[in-house]
């Protein structure tokens, strides 16, 4: 199978009626997000995301690597995904298919090019080497709004992330283990997410966080990448029918508004997370004995 | 022998393949998520489908790089391994693939996913994890199995359920499967050992493995430990979920 399975007519007709009277398959309202729940792994930056159904893990790692050439000052940042029949039965493993370069690039224009990571605070010695950050996506479950889900577990992550501290000393680049020194979270200058709104009955009904189902019903995609101070780092209209220059300007404001919403709960998240690691090292810290053989 | 933790299994954690499985093995900390969509067309494949039998397609995404060689190899020991037991004769599955996709979502510590070191601590793992998957999409199989991994140190003691720090030391790595009859199914070594050496190997994954006959007849007289085969530990996971989705049934 290489494309979802088709709605049938009955189901389609169903959904956009049911837009039209602004009424969603889910009971949810037109500008109204999925449940979301974000939880972290073991180790840092592993982001467990669960939007709906929708649901996927992002890793981020780490490695010293020589920085390239025209760019000595700067560090490397790279966001893999690569969508495997895990997700959904109509993706083939090690075949790339429609949807994955068209989110690998909204996520790229998205979080890397608004430089979301200082990539220069990356470089250790100039033109020698620099931290090669890794963000990896792996799409566990896939039920519609793939690229808002993503961007959430990828900036969760670069938020949660705490990379190896290094030093340069007498010209050599010395790498403390996260056991030797605090590890360093990473510089992130802003926090941008994107609001993928999906169109309706002539782009007359505009609706957010679209289920698959409603994706495959739609006319078309709207999707704005856009930070908590309200500044719009990406506009994208790719394909399907157009949308009127006024949905854009008030639909902006919309996309500010849950990108302050998802912040928040990214925050939340985060610091629970925080609290209850430093409890559990204090813990390991604050023991006076040895570990002992007690007969 | 206490019985050791075997790890944690849970079936169906995702919604979409027809069958999927997570693992996580409690002494390297490895986390494995297994899916599994069978029977399904493979359009782009029909040159290499086989007219009279299912093809199996492997495929084993690391946690944080992209799939290289190592991968490769393990795909490899994995669909020979498995291309043997399941039955791709039966009705429905001539044409069709069988589909097993291995995401590492969490490596034991990050030296151990890192290119070129051993993929033998991972493939116990990894095994255990396409069984459990398999048999939640319910594809017909000849036979299960269970696999453990035994480490020898340079003195020559036997480690069984390595971590690891454990396997990086040891003089050499072995990982074997056994089928449900007890029989030899895959042997993978690594590093310099003897043919002695790899008998006591094969006699110490047997008990860890296969629940003997006596014990599956239930005759009771049993001296082996038998609280810590991987046998039980297999039986008593798919007893349990089918406990939890059959719950209707049993009530």
């Amino acid at each position: 199978m290489s494309k979802e399975a088709p709605l049938s007519l009955a189901e389609r007709d169903f959904i956009l009626d049911a837009v039209r009277e602004g009424v969603r398959l889910d009971g949810r309202e037109v500008d109204q997000l999925r449940p979301l729940r974000i939880s972290f792994g073991r180790e840092y930056g592993h982001v467990k995301v669960q939007l709906g159904k929708t649901s996927l893990v992002s890793r981020i790692s780490a490695e010293v690597t020589k920085p390239r050439d025209d760019r000595p000052f700067d560090g490397v940042f790279n966001i893999a995904m690569e969508l495997t029949a895990m997700g959904s039965p109509a993706w083939e493993n090690g075949r790339q298919g429609e949807l994955e370069p068209y989110v690998t690039h909204v996520l790229d224009r998205v979080i890397r090019h608004s430089n979301a990571l200082d990539t220069e605070s990356l470089c250790i010695l100039k033109g020698v080497s620099c931290w090669s950050i890794r963000a990896d996506v792996h799409v566990t479950d896939y039920d519609g709004n793939l690229i808002d889900a993503a961007c959430i577990g990828i900036m969760a992550g670069l938020q949660h992330f705490r990379r190896p501290d290094a030093v340069v000393k007498d010209g050599q680049v010395i790498v403390y283990g996260v056991e030797e020194r605090v590890p360093v979270p990473l510089n992130i200058t802003h926090k941008p997410l994107s609001v993928t709104f999906h169109t309706f009955c002539d782009g007359k009904r505009v609706v957010y966080d679209a289920t698959r189902k409603e994706e495959q019903a739609s006319e078309g995609d709207l999707v704005m990448g856009i930070n908590n101070a309200g500044d719009l780092c990406f506009v994208s209209k790719f394909a399907g029918a157009p949308v009127d220059a006024m949905t854009l300007i008030t639909r902006s404001s919309v996309a500010l508004n849950k990108v302050k919403e998802i912040n928040g709960m990214i925050d939340k998240a985060l610091q629970s997370d925080l609290a209850e690691r430093a409890k559990k090292g204090l813990a390991e810290e604050s023991r006076a004995e040895n570990d002992r053989i007690i007969a | 022998m206490n019985p050791p933790d075997n790890g944690v299994a849970s079936f169906q954690p995702v919604h979409r393949p027809d069958g999927s499985a997570t693992y996580t093995c409690p002494l390297t900390g490895f986390n494995v998520l297994g899916a599994v969509n069978a029977p399904i067309e493979l359009p782009a494949r029909r040159d290499a489908l086989k007219p009279e039998e299912a093809t199996l397609e492997v495929f084993v995404k690391p946690a944080t790089s992209s799939p290289a060689v190592g991968e490769r190899y393990v795909e490899g020991i994995l669909r020979n391994l498995l291309g043997a037991i399941i039955l791709g004769r039966e009705k429905g599955f001539p044409r069709r693939g069988v589909v097993l996709t291995l995401a590492v979502l969490e490596g034991g510590d990050s030296k151990a996913t890192g290119r070129g070191s051993s993929y033998l601590t991972l493939l116990p793992a990894l095994l255990h994890t396409a069984l459990l998957a398999l048999l939640s999409a319910s594809v017909p199989m000849s036979m299960y199995f269970t696999t453990t991994i035994i480490a020898v140190t340079p003195s020559g003691e036997i480690i069984c359920k390595p971590s690891i720090k454990d396997a990086d030391e040891a003089a050499s790595v072995h990982v074997l499967a056994f089928s449900s009859k007890g029989h030899l199914l895959l042997t993978e070594s690594e590093g310099s050992f003897d043919f002695d050496t790899w008998e006591k190997v094969h006699d110490r994954a047997l008990t860890i493995c296969h629940l003997p006959e006596e014990a599956s007849a239930g005759n009771g007289k049993v001296e082996y430990a038998v609280g810590s085969t991987w046998q039980k530990w297999l039986a008593e996971s798919v007893e349990d979920y089918i406990g939890f989705k059959y719950a209707y049934e049993f009530a």
